[in-house]
């Protein structure tokens, strides 16, 4: 979600179906797509998928099926071109050496105190959540711009959470030590449950941008991680703090990196290319977040209205759908995790590989890191370009009494570039650039590491068919989610 | 009019007099005011409901606007009892059970004063019990149907936007003098679309005409080639009122299916509030004709009170944002918000307002309104209100698209809109 609901009215200029030979075929792929979203989904079904309502004035049906083409013809281009072209794709050029900075601790202790005056505007600051720096920081400059920083430029996190600095300073005061250990057996679980918490606080609790209940969720979250950190030590932030695990996992497919007391930069995915498979638990995670983010776009749609038998223009609210939307968000995770094993597993046997199943879906799972931060790009860029102008007047008027410490002047947030079709069509085509672009990554990715794992040629081209359809159908399902109809 | 509807005055004289202190105390108030101002620097508090998130943010990001240029206005003129006023903004997520919570916090949380704003009917409906139970003063800028009809409490108010009866009502007149006898309607298949059905079907038979067919759409339809072949054939006006993200392909569609014969086309702009009429598709517009709550575009015969409005909302001749002309406002319904926020304080001040003790007078107050002249209070134009119905009733306008504009071409009088009375919210106890 973002703060404002934007993407209703800039959608409003998408259109319907225009049906050329591409989107003839794209219309029946995504018919097949929402039967398959539809079985995975509560199984309440009302059986007319709204197949898109596509309401728009762009050709999105071209765009879509040019799209998943690109995505299919990557996958085709893969059957010729030699292994070691592809390998050498993911090879980082070698920048300047890069010693380990100092300063984290410094770093960490500001952000901290960032936080501290971030909830204490989210407490008695104003009340509307357009206004307050509070929820426009946590679900606009963080969950949106930091993510996709994290994403692109590597590891900002390890310097910007707001924990390691507070809990070195309270442990060389206090000189306590970590007093309890952290099980091994647990894996990432406490993360996992930690990420699907925060997923249901975004997506399905009626009220996530509510500043006051913002501010005490912030709170109580920062307070509950700084103890656990001091009690179990800082395994507690590698292992059981989600948005360090989920931050960390997004930082693979960043651009920038540094490996062997260098900085590199290559095409994103270098990273993961570059490390070893991941824990069971962060690969199962990796998936989760594809998952989380297509349902993010998906309970916006006329789709998921339908399915939950709600007229989407006078849609009664969040309040209205907890249930329906927790059971989706479940069955979303639930079901893309299986259906991303089964595709691992069906490789291998095509592959007859030895390779266990677990052993490839940890091998696999992070080359769909690429794809779900495409989505994330995408599905948030029109809250941001609103949000973030939100932001910026509540930076310059943090507390609501009219202040302008920024100097801006009488500025008026503006929507104007949804309502022009020159305007839309550049953001509309940026959004599924970054889902296309997203999946060629993910496809190129997903054939490097099949070499390496199991050798060049044909073995490695046949396990990689069944996930080269797959996400040849993620796609075109990203992209209509882009351009469906949306109630929200 | 009906008498009923005429009847305020006497009903509202009488309630007047009821009210602690009547009209006795209605003449001493500016001096007696500035007392109480002086007695308190607190400021008046104005629990605002505004849709941040949700269906109806597009029309929250507006009705902000406008309420912030309202208070700004009032409050460099002094205030309301001496008393700066003071905007307390809550998000209802165009929802209705967090509509409730939201009015239930403005009581008892943010002691606020009174509570104001939302739009979405349903959130009003859901909001108003709370009101009632909390004795809350709730002024809506919603527009529904719902405030006169009697299904709400004498504690919810809108005084300052006429609800869709009334202007489906105000309509009838004009399409059947001007555009022709034989109607077709095409709407949304579910409330907002049916009230338009009902109530223009009866407005149009009692006019002297006739609807022919009634096409209705299912909310989710995003194509609607096959809905056009029903349209009859002697169709002389086609009434549309499609809204959702699904409009400008309806329109595109129509466009394609008509050519260059067409019928007469009357809609209702809520289908292109926030929409630049000159949309890549829109240009199948040109000739057909809008109700308009307050029209977008400044006339030649524009009121200096319509100027000094646009201006202080930061709005352009054209209803786009001063700062972006592409940044098309939701012109027909936000002045709502200014003249509400006006009712309120002339209302505070005929009360004597001083604290939640004297919320009931300020009911009181606000039932004793008839007569609001076009002021810069007003812009919209002038107003009566229905003390017993809790509805204002005013002008209406009707406009054609030429050149890509909207032009005036007509303005209904007050009195088209006028209905019998369907409720006396007097009655029901403070």
């Amino acid at each position: 979600m973002g703060l404002s609901t934007w993407r209703c009215a800039d959608l409003r200029l998408v259109r319907a179906s225009r049906l050329g030979i591409i989107g003839a075929m794209t219309c029946s792929l995504r018919l097949i797509l929402a039967s398959l979203a539809l079985a995975a989904s509560t199984g309440a079904a009302h059986a007319h998928a709204s197949e898109g309502g596509l309401v728009l004035l762009l050709p999105t049906d071209l765009y879509v099926g040019a799209g998943a083409g690109a995505v299919a013809l990557t996958v085709l281009l893969l059957t010729v071109l030699p292994d070691r072209v592809t390998l050498g794709l993911f090879r980082p050029l070698a920048g300047p050496r890069l010693p380990r900075l100092p300063g984290r601790v410094v770093v960490s202790c500001l952000s901290f105190l960032v936080l501290v005056a971030l909830v204490g505007i989210g407490a008695v600051g104003p009340t509307d959540p357009q206004k307050n720096l509070l929820p426009l920081s946590v679900w606009t400059l963080f969950w949106v711009g930091l993510v996709t920083l994290q994403g692109l430029f590597g590891n900002l996190w390890a310097w910007v959470n707001p924990w390691t600095g507070p809990v070195a300073v309270t442990r060389e005061i206090t000189g306590a030590r970590a007093a309890l250990r952290l099980s091994p057996r647990l894996g990432h679980a406490v993360a996992i449950a930690t990420w699907l918490g925060f997923a249901a606080f975004l997506l399905v609790d009626p009220a996530p941008a509510d500043p006051r209940r913002l501010a005490a969720v912030v709170w109580g979250y920062w307070v509950f991680t700084f103890a656990a950190t001091l009690a179990f030590g800082p395994r507690w932030l590698r292992r059981a703090e989600a948005f360090t695990v989920f931050l960390g996992i997004y930082a693979r497919v960043a651009i920038l990196g540094r490996r062997g007391g260098r900085l590199r930069a290559g095409v994103p995915g270098w990273r993961i290319f570059a490390a070893r498979a991941p824990l069971p638990g962060l690969s199962v995670l990796m998936v989760m977040m594809l998952a989380t983010g297509s349902f993010d776009g998906l309970n916006e749609t006329f789709w998921w209205f339908s399915v939950l038998g709600l007229n989407p223009l006078e849609f009664p609210g969040r309040s209205a759908v907890v249930l329906p939307n927790l059971a989706g968000l479940l069955v979303a995770n639930a079901g893309l995790v299986a259906a991303f094993a089964l595709t691992v597993w069906a490789g291998l046997r095509l592959a007859r590989s030895e390779m266990g199943p677990g052993d490839g879906f940890r091998l696999f799972a992070p080359t769909l890191l690429p794809i779900a931060l495409g989505y994330h790009v995408a599905h948030y860029l029109t809250s941001f370009m609103v949000d973030g102008q939100y932001a910026l007047l509540a930076a310059t008027d943090p507390l609501g009494r009219g202040d302008d410490l920024l100097g801006l002047g009488k500025v008026y947030v503006t929507t104007g570039f949804f309502n022009t079709l020159g305007s839309m069509r550049v953001i509309w085509l940026s959004m599924a650039g970054a889902v296309v672009l997203g999946h060629v990554i993910a496809v190129l990715l997903a054939h490097a590491v099949a070499v390496r794992a199991l050798g060049p040629g044909r073995r490695a081209a046949l396990s990689q068919a069944p996930l080269a359809i797959f996400m040849i159908f993620y796609t075109l399902f990203g992209l209509w989610l882009l351009a469906s109809p949306r109630g929200l | 009019m009906t008498d009923q509807t005429r009847k305020p005055a006497r009903t509202t004289r009488r309630g007047a007099l009821k009210t602690l202190g009547g009209a006795a105390a209605a003449t001493t108030l500016p001096l007696w005011a500035r007392y109480a101002g002086a007695q308190s620097a607190e400021p008046i508090r104005i629990g605002f409901q505004v849709h941040r998130t949700g269906i109806g943010a597009a029309y929250g990001r507006w009705y902000d606007r406008t309420t912030m240029a309202a208070v700004k206005r009032i409050n460099d003129a002094g205030g309301i009892n001496g008393r700066m006023v003071e905007i307390v903004a809550e998000d209802d997520g165009t929802d209705p059970k967090r509509g409730a919570e939201v009015v239930e916090k403005f009581a008892t949380q943010h002691k606020c004063d009174v509570g104001f704003g939302t739009l979405f009917s349903h959130v009003v409906i859901g909001s108003s019990p709370r009101a009632g139970e909390l004795k809350l003063p709730y002024f809506v800028v919603s527009e529904g149907h719902h405030v006169a009809s009697g299904m709400l409490n004498r504690y919810t108010l809108q005084p300052g936007i006429t609800d869709v009866k009334s202007q489906v009502l105000a309509m009838a007149p004009f399409v059947k003098e001007n555009l022709g006898k034989k109607v077709t309607m095409i709407f949304p298949d579910f409330a907002f679309g049916h009230d338009h059905r009902d109530f223009f079907t009866a407005a149009m038979k009692a006019a002297g005409g006739e609807v022919l067919e009634h096409i209705a759409i299912p909310p989710t339809e995003t194509s609607f080639t096959r809905y056009f072949p029903k349209i009859p054939r002697e169709t002389e006006v086609l009434y549309h009122v499609m809204v959702g993200p699904a409009v400008l392909t309806f329109v595109k569609e129509m466009g394609e299916f008509f050519g260059p014969s067409r019928p007469e086309i009357f809609g209702f702009i809520d289908s292109l509030e926030a929409v630049d009429i000159r949309s890549p598709g829109l240009e199948f517009l040109e000739g057909t004709y809008f109700w308009e709550g307050h029209p977008r575009y400044a006339q030649p015969d524009q009121t200096e009170f319509d100027k000094a409005y646009r201006a202080a909302v930061g709005v352009d001749e054209n209803g786009a944002s001063v700062s972006d002309p592409k940044d098309v406002s939701t012109y027909a319904h936000m002045f709502g918000c200014w003249e509400t926020l006006y009712v309120i304080k002339k209302g505070m001040e005929a009360a004597g307002y001083r604290g939640p003790q004297d919320r009931a007078a300020l009911i009181e107050a606000v039932e004793a309104m008839t007569d609001m002249p076009e002021s810069f209070e007003h812009p919209q134009g002038p107003k009566v209100f229905n003390g017993k119905t809790h509805q204002v009733f005013g002008v209406q306008y009707i406009s054609r698209v030429e050149g890509g504009r909207l032009n005036v071409k007509h303005t209904t009088s007050i009195e088209e809109g006028f209905y019998p009375d369907e409720v006396d919210y007097t009655k029901q106890p403070l």
